[in-house]
């Protein structure tokens, strides 16, 4: 990699920048040159940082055009495969530079900006991000700079099997198949509704194991050995007691929320936690209402509660 | 027998709480391929390089459009209403507004469009973004886009009514960017056979969006079929197609099967609209005895750079309150925004807002009390139009809520009215909507089996259509309710309007009606009923021109403030409200404490933010767009007041949707100043803004 | 979300092994990874899931109770004993999320949840914390819910978790576990501020797993409390909450504890409050004054510098509220 960085210094580069781009370089593979004002430098992973003399600068300028605050990607030949040009490259910005070409790079296109975003190598708390296995996999001293083949595994189907509503239901799916996908695209039961999909509403509630959970955040494959409920096997054949009340309440308009509401209110109601009414709204505050008609859902609930549903 | 005016259980309802009602995404349509839109990164530029073939590759993937090779298609043209407004439609390499659509991918399970679509790389060529009105102010001027009245209007001469008045307030008044986000995000299935498509959409319009995908693809309306049963809520960012819909029917061309597209939560905030911040400017002026001598309201709304809408907040305040001395206008200012829509009682809930509070501070100006002052200036005529109101029982509801709210208990203080660490406060505001309507048609049949079938190509929201309408027929044709059964949400079923400005009671309802007594007409003329007898009505609306049409209601509100943490809550709500024949008490109970919902959410909790450098939406999903949770909502009571109107239509009803959201952000801002002593003229009133 | 393998190991020893293997990510509740995988901000290539493990017991001993890491967050806030002797972690979980999410949230999963900060998580934005080196557009941006102290130029990003502020207060420790051993933390040096290098949020390290967390049962932990300040009332994170424990014997403080959340990159304990509080009569006088030492190193941003001051009478409410327990 070549970096044009007018105004980099060594001295300037602080023991965290030079480690933060040594980690960078490692995960590459890739070795970098920083091509200054008028000197130029190159950094290897596991190496001090080496001058290669003004006229190694000289020569980098003039071979490519006298550019100023890019960073390139070069093949074997020296060839530029892809370039990041960004408004200064120093000391803050390099590592930026690095990553935005290094995207460009394994994402085989030129470009200044991914969609996607850096797919950096991240330790974090335990949930162990990995760039792509080509960095990894890679040992650290082979100089090869190409883009090895995607880490992740192509999509594989794998044998799932649901219990749900008292049936086992075979599927063949990607692990990453959400439960509520499972249910609503593959399984024909599309009373779950997908209103976020990120946790963040409730519509989705479904029974598993008798607990009130969200099934956008399970994964199909996660849900595997225990029963599931979702609202199309709440009654068994006849109303429950809550969905009869919230009939009988009106504890319903548009009726988009309304699977969610009912399956999480009759396990708050099974969980022996829907007390007083504050309780009750409290408890019930993960099933949002666009359409306002909580005042009806907490009568719906104390009714089918107390026994009584009307 | 009368089935009208009984609160029988929503007809719909069983269906919905077992599951098996269909909205638009629960559509088993065989072969479905999934979509998925990409959106822009950036505010304002164009796309200097897109990058799509490792999508291309993914695994699934049946195709990925772009404005490099999506089919050309009509997006519209400035000028047009709402319903004709510019779509993003992958036409050109132009971004007008962040997360605009500029890809769209398809493949057989949603899992591989997702994936590939974070796989498509852009490359931008960015420029400067005007993200906020504030950014821009000088550039306001007066749109044309209005609908429901003019921009600006007078009566008499404001300034020497403010120059004659004893006590004056002056103010300015903001409500925030918001957004409708119903439960149900838009969806679209769209099928074609041969060169007719069906789509199976989430809409409060299924005509609008036949009439607009006839024109994007330069087909027959006749070749188009819209089918909604269950609208899962709009609030009016279903009421007229968005760019998501042509796209879901675009892809199923290309890839020549069904294809499902199910716009994203984080979606919901760019791509179908919103309400616009509003910066209104208001001024009163009453003498001593609190009569108004002079009202100034002028509103400014932010739109895109090419489409214009004016979200008209002054209009209600043009026929509130008799004084002979009134203005209003309306100005717009174009930012790099989507273009705004309406949202549920657009103008009168952010316009409410500033008047209502506006007045609350007249009051304690001149020392008289806030629904005093109300009464005071009671219009019994329309002052603006000088017409008679159609019907008018506002002064009943405001004493019939104040009495049991226990207005009279209150301290006329700030700051007097306490509970530990918790100021209380009371407020109230005045409620109003215009009561619309529009020609409709509907279908009459009675069946041999003795069983009746009433047809409207009408929407149910959660409305209650299903249920009112079924009702109506019941009554008009003599039969028990269980004999009928009402259709709705099928473009080939008779044309109805919009379920939008809340008319569409006022405007089926006499359809049904009419149709309805048209085949009683002919069942009472045969003996023959081997076959099916029809009868259908298409309505004429009757001269609206010599009346005033407005609901009216009254909000009155308790708050208590934490005292050192500045945390507001609602701790009861009482409302009345005359909006002429209530159809069915218990569905129109839900909808006004829907309508209050609201009230509160847009008082305290919601505001969608940009950021201001490059428009980005940054509240882009429900964790951090707030709307109100059950715990938020104390006791709300409604009082109906019994209300006859002889002229707003064939069947005395007026629209309740919207009525319920306006006035409760000021009775709520109003109740803030009473516990303590703060105004907060801006919306929403969160803790930081009471810290002080 | 990216294609990815999908194990379920039915031992300790083949969790840690495949733990072990370069882009493995644990799923315990799932509310965090599968959140930020469908927004493709994590891509993990291979997804272990615990939840075979027998890792969910919540023992009460002697001296302490040890929560089960894959305990659900559920289980503990109800736990009878937790609720008696540990109040403020009780009142906390309450407090967070939705009864959906808390039933399938884990005491380890709730450990390591990652931050709200909407930058982070739209994927296209400059984040140091998730494309290292790219900037913080945070800083400059909308920072309501971000923290004011803790921060650094790179990341100003807030610790989102309830459970984690009562933790800090209660002295709570981590136990974790690694093919080359067993080891603890205690929690108030187990997440770490961002610094330079916000990608890293603890000291767990590649390969490693939490095995429980473990809170000291003393009678100072049975004295505490927990507030929180949020934009509604439910179903929200924290601008500012508080957890307090307060020893107080004859209307003088013998010995306090106070942690911050909703204000700081990490569970923000607060020395300089406890230590103005011992030795003091137990009065709101005393309260209010301590709590004013709270921050004192806070660095906002325009749109959360009233979070300094919310959050001092947080602290101040919650000692109120412990302390008119205690009478």
């Amino acid at each position: 990699m070549l970096a044009f960085a007018r105004d980099w210094l060594p001295p300037r580069a602080s023991d965290s920048e030079l480690r933060a781009l040594r980690s960078h370089l490692r995960g590459l593979g890739a070795e970098l040159v920083i091509v200054g004002a008028r000197q130029a430098w190159r950094l290897r992973p596991d190496d001090d940082l080496v001058a290669l003399g003004e006229l190694a600068a000289r020569e980098l300028h003039r071979d490519h055009g006298g550019r100023e605050d890019a960073v390139l990607v070069l093949d074997h030949d020296g060839s530029v495969m892809f370039e990041h040009r960004q408004l200064h490259v120093d000391h803050s910005t390099l590592l930026a530079g690095l990553t935005a070409a290094t995207e460009a790079m394994l994402s085989s296109a030129p470009m200044l900006f991914t969609r996607r975003g850096f797919v950096g190598t991240c330790v974090v708390s335990g949930f162990a991000a990995v760039v792509l296995a080509a960095c990894h996999q890679k040992e650290h001293h082979d100089p090869d700079p190409a883009p090895a083949a995607a880490p992740v595994p192509a999509p594989v189907e794998i044998d799932v099997v649901l219990d749900v509503n008292g049936t086992k239901r075979p599927l063949r799916i990607e692990p990453r198949v959400s439960l509520l996908d499972a249910l609503r695209e593959r399984l024909n039961l599309p009373g779950t509704k997908k209103g976020c999909d990120a946790g963040q509403c409730g519509a989705c509630t479904v029974h598993i194991d008798g607990k009130r959970v969200l099934s956008c955040l399970t994964l199909a494959a996660a849900a595997q050995g225990k029963p599931i409920t979702t609202i199309e096997g709440l009654g068994q054949g006849d109303l429950h007691p809550v969905q009869k009340a919230f009939i009988a309440h009106d504890a319903l308009q548009c009726g988009f929320c309304t699977p969610g509401q009912i399956m999480s209110a009759a396990a708050l109601i099974k969980e022996n936690r829907a007390t007083t009414d504050d309780e009750i709204r409290e408890q019930m505050s993960g099933n949002i209402c666009r359409c306002g008609a909580y005042p009806n859902i907490l009568a719906a609930i104390k009714a089918a509660r107390g026994g009584q549903t009307g | 027998m009368k089935s009208v005016g009984t609160p029988i259980d929503r007809i719909d309802a069983q269906k919905k709480v077992t599951g098996t009602a269909t909205y638009a995404a629960d559509t088993d349509v065989t072969k479905v391929a999934h979509a998925v839109i990409v959106t822009s990164a950036i505010g304002k530029g164009t796309i200097a390089g897109i990058e799509l073939a490792n999508a291309r590759k993914s695994p699934g993937v049946l195709a990925v459009l772009s404005h490099l090779d999506a089919p050309r298609v009509f997006a519209g043209k400035k000028g047009g209403g709402p319903g004709e407004r510019i779509l993003q439609l992958l036409q050109s390499d132009v971004i007008e507004y962040a997360d605009q659509p500029i890809a769209v991918v398809v493949a057989d399970t949603l899992e591989r469009a997702q994936h590939a679509a974070s796989s498509i790389a852009v490359r931008y060529a960015t420029e400067a973004t005007v993200a906020s009105i504030e950014q821009a102010l000088g550039s306001a001027f007066t749109s044309k886009a209005i609908v429901h009245g003019e921009s600006d209007s007078n009566r008499g001469n404001v300034a020497t009514g403010l120059g004659a008045a004893k006590f004056k307030i002056e103010a300015t008044y903001t409500t925030p960017n918001e957004n409708h986000n119903p439960m149900e995000p838009h969806a679209t299935i769209a099928v074609w056979h041969g060169d007719e498509l069906t789509v199976y959409d989430a809409t409060q319009g299924i005509f609008g969006v036949r009439n607009r995908m006839a024109e994007v693809f330069g087909i027959p309306k006749a070749k188009v079929r819209v089918i909604d049963q269950f609208v899962g809520g709009g609030f009016g960012c279903k009421g007229t197609p968005w760019s998501h819909v042509a796209l879901a029917a675009m892809a199923a061309k290309v890839v020549n099967r069904p294809v499902k597209l199910v716009v994203t939560r984080p979606q919901m905030f760019s791509l179908v609209g919103h309400r616009p911040h509003t910066i209104q400017n208001i001024a009163l002026g009453c003498d001593a005895e609190g009569k108004l001598t002079a009202i100034r309201h002028d509103v400014i709304n932010e739109t895109s750079r090419f489409d214009e809408f004016v979200e008209p907040s002054a209009l209600q305040t043009r026929m509130l309150y008799a004084s002979p001395n009134a203005s209003t206008s309306h100005k717009v200012v174009k930012i790099d925004a989507p273009t705004p829509t309406f949202m549920r009682a657009p103008g009168e809930s952010s316009g409410t807002f500033a008047i209502e509070s506006a007045m609350d501070e007249l009051a304690y100006a001149a020392k008289i009390d806030p629904l005093e002052l109300r009464m005071r200036n009671y219009a019994v005529t329309d002052p603006q139009m000088a017409k008679p109101f159609s019907s008018k029982s506002l002064d009943k509801c405001y004493r019939a809520a104040a009495d049991k709210f226990g207005w009279a208990k209150r301290k006329p203080q700030p700051r007097s009215m306490r509970d530990g660490h918790e100021l209380i406060g009371y407020g109230m505001a005045t409620a109003t909507y215009p009561a619309n309507q529009q020609p409709a048609s509907a279908k009459a049949t009675a069946k041999p089996d003795g069983t009746f079938l009433i047809q409207a190509g009408t929407q149910d929201l959660g409305t209650g259509t299903y249920t009112v309408m079924t009702q109506l027929a019941a009554d008009a044709l003599e039969v028990p309710i269980d004999k009928v059964r009402f259709e709705l949400g099928d473009s080939a079923l008779p044309e109805a309007p919009v379920s939008g400005g809340s008319m569409t009671v006022g405007s089926v309802g006499p359809a049904v009606v009419e149709a309805c007594t048209q085949l009683k007409a002919k069942l009472a003329a045969t003996t023959d009923r081997s076959k099916d007898i029809v009868a259908e009505v298409k309505t004429v609306l009757k001269d609206r021109d010599l009346y005033s049409f407005h609901s009216f209601g009254a909000d009155f509100v308790e708050v208590r403030v934490d005292e050192d943490l500045g945390i507001v809550r609602v701790a009861r709500v009482v409302a009345a409200f005359a909006a002429g024949k209530i159809l069915n008490p218990k569905t129109a109970n839900s909808q006004f404490v829907g309508g209050i919902v609201w009230g509160i959410g847009m008082a305290l909790e919601e505001e969608t933010v940009r950021d201001r450098r490059s428009g980005r939406i940054v509240t882009r999903d429900l964790a951090d767009y707030h709307v109100p949770v059950n715990a938020d909502i104390p006791a709300i009571e409604v009082i109906q007041i019994p209300e006859q109107d002889d002229h707003v239509n064939a069947i005395g009803t007026k629209g309740i949707g919207e009525i319920g959201i306006t006035g409760v952000a000021a009775a709520i801002a109003n109740a803030v100043f009473h516990a303590t002593g703060k105004r907060i003229r801006d919306l929403p009133i969160r803790l930081d803004k009471l810290l002080g | 979300m990216n294609p990815f393998s999908y194990v379920r190991p039915t031992t300790e020893q083949d969790a840690l092994a495949a733990l072990a293997e370069p882009g493995s990510v644990a799923l315990a509740g799932g509310t965090t990874l599968v959140d930020l995988m469908r927004l493709e901000v994590m891509r993990p290539g291979k997804v272990v899931d615990l939840n075979g493990l027998p890792l969910a017991k919540i023992e009460t001993g002697a001296s302490s109770i040890k929560l089960g890491a894959l305990a659900t967050n559920t289980d503990v806030a109800y736990h009878p004993d937790v609720v008696a002797k540990l109040p403020a972690l009780a009142d906390a979980i309450r407090a967070g999320a939705s009864g959906q999410i808390r039933n399938m949230a884990s005491v380890s999963g709730n450990l390591l949840q990652r931050t709200r900060c909407t930058y982070f998580r739209d994927n296209v934005s400059p984040c140091n914390k998730r494309a290292p080196g790219t900037g913080c557009a945070a800083l400059e941006g909308f920072t309501r819910m971000h923290a004011v102290v803790g921060t650094s130029r790179d990341c100003i990003a807030a610790h989102p978790s309830d459970m984690c502020v009562a933790l800090a207060a209660l002295d709570a420790i981590v136990h974790l576990k690694s093919r080359a051993g067993e080891r603890t933390v205690k929690l108030v040096e187990f997440h770490t501020v961002p610094d330079d290098h916000p990608n890293v949020e603890s000291v767990l390290q590649p390969g490693e797993l939490v095995t429980a967390i473990e809170v000291p049962t003393t009678p100072l932990a049975a004295k505490s409390r927990y507030v929180k300040v949020r934009d509604r009332a439910s179903y929200a994170f924290a601008l500012a909450s508080a957890a307090v424990a307060l020893d107080v014997q004859g209307g003088s403080i013998k010995d306090a504890r106070v942690a911050l959340g909703g204000v700081g990159t990490k569970p923000w304990r607060e020395p300089a409050v406890e230590t103005a509080l011992v030795g003091k009569p137990a009065t709101p006088e005393t309260f209010t004054a301590a709590a004013q030492l709270a921050l004192a190193k806070a660095d906002p941003r325009p749109d959360n510098a009233f979070k300094v001051e919310l959050a001092r009478r947080v602290i101040a409410r919650t000692l109120a509220l412990v302390a008119g327990g205690a009478k």
